[in-house]
């Protein structure tokens, strides 16, 4: 009688402290990519501390351009596995902050958010990328500022219009800083033109718009 | 007597010291409130609701503090609230860490983002030190004149 | 301990005097500015006025979309900015949707467009594409 006691408080006590337990070596992965990288994939290492298998519900993510993905869908006690993140960067710019949210059945932990930090290198900044007339307004040029980032020194800068009703011309304002002087040639109609702008010795290119609208000049 | 001014005169400057850092870094926080907003809410730790009156109460609140270590008026309370909020941003490092994320948003908002893990917490308790030895000395020069 | 309150209490006053000078330029309720979101409702009034900007993933956009909405997205945004600005004018106002209040491109893209090309009268869709369904009901 004392035995069955026995075996059955030790099993309830053992129930109680059987747990599944999922610890994080990091929560937040902070990504550096490089000019040209089309992905930044983070990596969230874990280890079943628990003495119950640990089962992931979910893995989902806080936007469509990043896919995340565990290795296992369940984790005995004490293995080892991460979860990886993609991020698609597409045209994105600056700092990105995606989150990953984690559902499994570790009781003191069912839902775990994986932040994942990438800094977009950014070489040139642009301001503004869009430059535009109402029709009927005065022939004026239009300036477009260009900044280059420290770490992408810029000597000179290379600018083409897709269309002829548009003038361009460039000049250096300062170290790695120029003005874009955007004229068109007539406001009387609505016309427009993509600026291809490039770094000199660099096949990265940049971009901006020029147009006339259909709309009457804001007097 | 000459010693005991000197000493007057280093507690002072640890004052002043404390003061502008204290004003300093509810000033750039301040200037940006909705930054700072985002800089909270960017680790999904607070409800953004909670984030935003504490994005626009605490500057305010250490400044004011700092203001009172200068001016000398309402000082104890000061020291008090600038050690609460000081060994605050301390616990809530060493638990990110500990939990693997990364708070930037520490004392100087975005000024201190680029700071690691290593001279943040240095900086922090530092703080908290001289702050420690300011209230216990201005809280024992207070009993010394009570029992006088 | 008065000492504390009395400061705690003191600090009230800038701080609620600072959250009204930008109360509109915050949102309580959600990280946008209440004054750059709007309804459904709302935006349905603009009417010829008001040009759509779809800023979910391509296939989503292909799926289904607002009528007459254009695709602008962060993963193609070099390419598709220039398409959208043929189509911009200055009376119209611009409305950035994406999938649910949760998700984070209709801001982005909203921001780039206020930042980048400048352009004023630039609002989110609060409840974004979900909400425009419901309204089809």
């Amino acid at each position: 009688m004392r035995t069955r006691i026995f075996a059955f408080t030790l099993s309830i006590f053992l129930c109680a402290i059987a747990r599944a337990e999922l610890k994080w070596e990091q929560t937040a992965v902070e990504l550096h990519p490089t000019a040209g990288d089309k992905e930044a994939v983070g990596h969230f290492k874990y280890q079943n501390t628990g003495s119950q298998p640990v089962r992931f519900k979910s893995v989902h993510t806080s936007c469509g351009c990043t896919v995340a993905q565990s290795q296992k869908e369940e984790v005995p006690p004490g293995e080892k596995g991460e979860i990886t993140a993609t991020f698609k960067i597409g045209d994105r710019t600056g700092t990105q902050v995606k989150n990953v949210t984690v559902e499994t059945n570790d009781p003191d932990h069912a839902t775990t958010v994986l932040t994942l930090k990438a800094v977009i290198p950014q070489e040139l900044e642009i301001n503004p990328t869009f430059v535009f007339w109402g029709q009927g307004e005065a022939l004026k040029s239009k300036s477009i500022v260009v900044r280059a980032s420290k770490d992408f020194p810029v000597k000179q800068l290379k600018v083409t219009s897709s269309s002829p009703d548009f003038q361009t011309k460039v000049e250096q304002t300062g170290n790695g800083q120029f003005k874009i002087d955007v004229q068109p040639r007539e406001t009387s109609r609505e016309i427009a033109a993509k600026l291809v702008i490039q770094p000199e010795d660099s096949p990265k290119v940049f971009y901006a718009t020029a147009r006339v609208t259909n709309a009457p000049a804001i007097q | 007597m000459a010693q005991i001014e000197k000493v007057k005169f280093v507690w002072r400057i640890v004052d002043l010291v404390l003061a502008g850092i204290f004003i300093y870094a509810g000033a750039i926080k301040a200037f940006d409130p909705i930054r700072f907003a985002s800089d909270i809410d960017n680790y999904k730790i607070l409800q953004w609701t909670i984030a935003t009156g504490l994005a626009f109460y605490l500057p305010w609140l250490e400044i004011l503090c700092g203001v009172a270590l200068i001016v000398r008026r309402l000082y104890l309370g000061g020291l008090s609230i600038l050690t609460a909020l000081i060994s605050i941003f301390i616990i809530a490092t060493i638990a990110a860490k500990v939990r693997g994320l990364d708070i930037t948003c520490g004392c100087f908002g975005h000024a201190s983002q680029n700071w690691s893990f290593p001279a943040h917490l240095a900086v922090d308790l530092a703080i908290l030190a001289a702050l420690l030895a300011l209230y216990f000395k201005a809280a024992s020069g207070n009993r010394l004149e009570n029992a006088v | 301990m008065r000492q504390a309150l009395i400061l705690a209490a003191l600090a009230l006053l800038p701080g609620i005097g600072q959250a009204i000078y930008f109360r509109d330029k915050v949102s309580w309720q959600s990280p946008i500015p209440a004054s750059e979101m709007v309804t459904v409702a709302q935006a349905r009034t603009w009417d010829g006025n008001a040009i759509w900007v779809d800023a979910r993933p391509d296939a989503e956009f292909e799926r289904d979309h607002v009528p007459d909405a254009v695709p602008l997205n962060e993963d193609r945004w070099n390419e598709l900015l220039p398409q959208f600005l043929v189509t911009w004018s200055p009376e119209k106002r611009v409305v950035v949707y994406c999938s649910s209040q949760s998700c984070n491109a209709s801001r982005e893209v909203a921001r780039r467009l206020r930042g980048e090309a400048q352009l004023k009268d630039v609002f989110v869709l609060q409840g974004g594409w979900e909400e425009w369904l419901k309204s089809r009901k």
